[in-house]
């Protein structure tokens, strides 16, 4: 350790109103070093991303950059410093070109009389494609990109800074997994061990695995802390576990002894369903108390299931019945009303009213059965928020509180709260764990399993495999919009994430 | 943890009524006899046919959305009431809110089903309803005859106990469509959907009915206002109203109700109208020429939408 670190955080303290978001805490990236930062929700990682761009100031400690203090005001002064901010909300612009994304601020570089000289803009960015391997036509607007590979453009753009800046350089990836396919997130390995020799890297994400598959070292935080420290050779997944909340994971992670067998009566049946674009002719039966995975790669279909099934992208050929009447989910309205509940990955578009408050939230769905003589009875109202609020042990400080200032987990338990009032016998949850920490997936994971008690049957699009995996009865395997396999999954006869795999690809 | 006092949502709550208040004293100061009880009541009387327009507005403008056809609908409304009272008694004026009515529910029928933007929805909208006043009132402007006023409008322009009528009227609005905003479905779901639209669809709410139902509510006060105009002036005109958008709007937004949609209430725009009256007043007073004072409710248009609105939804503003 003789050369400075290439970006270190010395004695950081900050506090908000009522929290200490970061106690006293000391992190070094060393050059050419791959960090993982781990923790739950809460833990301090985004404070302290924040204040390493320049967002948040800090109430004390210091920021060095190659062992000197530096003062972050601004993300243009992160920028400056070399430390480069890979967001799990993507900022990639949809219109505008892959060369324009990744020198974005930058176009005065390439002026010619006044005029961006394109040529050398799409030159420059297809030198910085090729270091990120990804092969697409600078000229193309991102709009047409994956999600993968916009993300590729933006660890580009991350990249893109040592043309510009004489020192060391650390990216730091916010949960740059978390929306990826496995596949993907191989390749985003590949050219992490790539960036080494150009960079140091701060990847933080809640899946261990990859970290310690992808990380030198890992940092875990809790409570505002850096409470652990170890080579990622040395380290455990369970001993990682321990130390993110602060007790030993539960050996029955997925609480497997209460899965159902599944034999309950038909719920759902579809046949043949056919969805205007994504997959065809998909036939399967789903019973009381059954979890039904799907897995899949991007692509496989899985996702636009899931939607038709809500009602949110009607079917064009098939038919669909719940408890043996038919249904035609033309409008999420008819599939609400039929008993079917949707909990959406894209929690804050799609699942939650962020100006509405938890209680309003919550019965929003089932307002009608609130209702006398035309006007919200709001003390019922209020009294049904408070008992799920208990039975679901979602923290807020009260009922009224706005949803929006919820963390990750409670606010997804308000909207599984949601479709417990509405009482729905289908509940679909596409990736319901996607951005919560440890401690709230497995709250979730007791609430798929209370709700398969009480005979509601569950759709499952995982968002990892081994989750699918570990909750399911029974997993359908979706490869180019068809249905390629479906596998029993009693408890003690799980199949493997391979045999999966092989089906999928 | 307890909200600091001067957190920025207390702030926005408690300005409005502050602006009012310290307004009304500067007015005040400089027009003694403006404070006279008598005085306020007729100020505020005025300032009621403001209020009804903006009342309706409201909805909309929680949606997120505009409507911009509201003096056109209103002019409207004051022909239809004006030409067919002699004739036809009572009647005219129910025919004529109905007409309101419709004309909201072509603007949300365009807005939401042909999915045209709700301020080029309500413009074209508009121009329907202002060529539809021209053919009520045969182009002219028509007088309510005395007779027929005070037998079927004293609901509007008369005084029970010395107060006008026109304040009961606001204070009927005011209690009813409060509490349909703040207390019934219908309003959970507007201020729902102009907080997250895609939420509230999915979970199973029809968004475009209920968007449609704010239009028409839109319309319907916005005719009803018309009538009244037409009451107190003793005549309809196909450009009575006009002038009144920009000030009705204004209310809105001064009394706190966020252009961005989501957050506001009926409440809210009621202080924001006594707002208006109060600083319309004052520039009266101050010599301010009636035209010059479009250019001070522009003004105070753009610094409290700059006040209001809720930066983070819209990343890009147009």
């Amino acid at each position: 350790m003789s050369a400075p670190a290439s970006l270190e955080v010395l004695g950081a303290t900050k506090s908000f109103p009522g929290v200490l978001a970061l106690d006293d805490v000391s992190l070094a990236i060393r050059r050419r070093e791959v960090v993982g930062l781990i923790g739950e929700n809460g833990a301090g990682k985004s404070t302290l991303l924040k204040v390493l761009n320049g967002i948040y100031q800090l109430d004390q400690g210091e920021v060095r950059v190659a062992g000197k203090p530096v003062q972050i005001r601004h993300p243009r002064d992160a920028f400056d410093h070399g430390i480069a901010m890979v967001f799990q909300e993507q900022s990639v612009f949809s219109t505008l070109s892959v060369a324009e994304n990744i020198f974005l601020a930058r176009e005065a570089e390439f002026l010619r009389g006044g005029l961006i000289d394109r040529r050398r803009l799409n030159e420059a960015a297809r030198a910085e494609l090729a270091k990120v391997h990804l092969d697409v036509d600078p000229r193309r607007r991102c709009a047409g990109l994956t999600f993968a590979e916009r993300q590729m453009v933006e660890i580009a753009k991350a990249l893109s800074l040592d043309t510009r800046i004489e020192g060391d350089i650390t990216i730091l990836l916010d949960e740059p997994t978390s929306m990826l396919e496995q596949r993907e997130v191989d390749l985003l390995f590949e050219i992490v061990a790539d960036l080494k020799d150009r960079a140091s890297i701060v990847f933080i994400s809640h899946r261990l695995d990859e970290v310690l598959e992808v990380a030198d070292r890992v940092y875990v935080m809790r409570d505002g802390k850096v409470v652990h420290e170890v080579a990622s050779r040395d380290a455990t997944i369970p001993e990682l576990h321990r130390h993110m909340v602060g007790r030993a994971l539960h050996h029955e992670y997925y609480r497997e002894a209460r899965q159902a067998p599944g034999d309950g009566a038909a719920v759902l049946e579809v046949e043949g369903l056919t969805g205007r674009h994504g997959f065809r002719d998909v036939s399967f039966t789903l019973h009381a108390g059954e979890v039904l995975g799907i897995a899949g790669v991007v692509g496989s279909g899985r996702e636009a299931l899931a939607r038709c099934l809500a009602g949110l992208e009607p079917p064009a050929a098939g038919t669909v019945r719940i408890d043996g009447r038919k249904v035609a989910l033309a409008s999420p309205s008819e599939a609400v009303a039929r008993g079917i509940g949707f909990i959406p990955s894209e929690r804050k578009t799609e699942g939650l009213v962020a100006g509405l408050s938890v209680a309003e939230n919550m019965t929003l769905a089932a307002l009608g059965r609130f209702t006398a003589r035309g006007l919200i009875r709001v003390a019922e109202e209020t009294k049904a928020a408070k008992s799920w609020i208990e039975r679901l042990s979602i923290k807020t400080p009260s009922p009224a509180t706005p949803v929006g200032s919820l963390s990750g987990g409670n606010q997804q338990k308000v909207v599984l709260a949601k479709w417990r009032i509405a009482g729905s016998r289908v509940v679909i949850l596409d990736h319901p764990t996607r951005g919560i920490d440890v401690g709230a997936k497995e709250d979730v994971y007791t609430l798929v399993r209370d709700m398969t008690d009480e005979g509601l049957a569950v759709i499952l699009l995982g968002d990892t495999l081994e989750e699918v995996i570990g909750l399911s009865s029974r997993i359908l395997v979706m490869r180019d919009g068809r249905i390629e396999a479906e596998l029993e999954a009693p408890p003690g006869g799980k199949p493997g994430q391979v045999d999966l795999i092989a089906r999928m690809v | 943890m307890a909200t600091p006092l001067l957190s920025r949502a207390r702030v926005q709550n408690a300005l409005p009524v502050m602006a009012l208040v310290v307004l009304t004293v500067i007015v005040g100061t400089i027009e003694p006899t403006f404070l006279a009880p008598a005085n306020l009541l007729v100020v505020t009387a005025d300032t009621m046919t403001l209020f009804l327009m903006a009342s309706g507005v409201t909805f909309v403008i929680m949606l997120g959305c505009i409507d911009l056809s509201i003096q056109a609908v209103a002019s409207m409304t004051s022909c239809i009431v004006a030409a067919m009272l002699a004739q036809y008694g009572f009647v005219a004026v129910p025919v004529a809110v109905l007409a309101g009515a419709l004309s909201g529910l072509l603007s949300g029928y365009v807005y939401v089903v042909l999915r045209i933007p709700s301020f080029i929805a309500t413009l074209a909208v508009s121009g329907v309803m202002t060529t539809v006043a021209y053919i009520a009132s045969d182009t002219r402007s028509v007088p309510i005859p005395a007779e027929a006023r005070d037998a079927w409008l004293f609901w509007a322009t008369g005084r029970s106990l010395g107060v006008p009528h026109e304040i009961v009227v606001g204070l009927v609005v005011l209690v009813v469509l409060g509490g349909v905003l703040a207390l019934t479905p219908f309003g959970r779901y507007v201020r729902a959907i102009g907080s997250q639209e895609q939420a509230v669809h999915a979970s199973g709410i029809a968004v475009g009915r209920v968007k449609i139902l704010a239009f028409a509510l839109s319309g319907t006060m916005a005719g009803i206002a018309g009538v009244v105009m037409g009451a107190r002036l003793g005549s309809g005109s196909p450009t009575l109203a006009n002038e009144f958008l920009l000030p009705a709007i204004a209310c809105v937004i001064v009394g706190g109700t966020a252009i961005t949609g989501g957050v506001g209430s009926i409440w809210k725009t009621f202080i924001g109208a006594l707002t208006i009256a109060v600083v319309r007043i004052g520039m009266t007073f101050l010599g301010v020429s009636v035209f010059a004072q479009q250019i001070v409710f522009g003004l105070i248009l753009v610094a409290a939408v700059a006040l209001t609105m809720d930066r983070s939804k819209v990343a890009v503003v147009k």
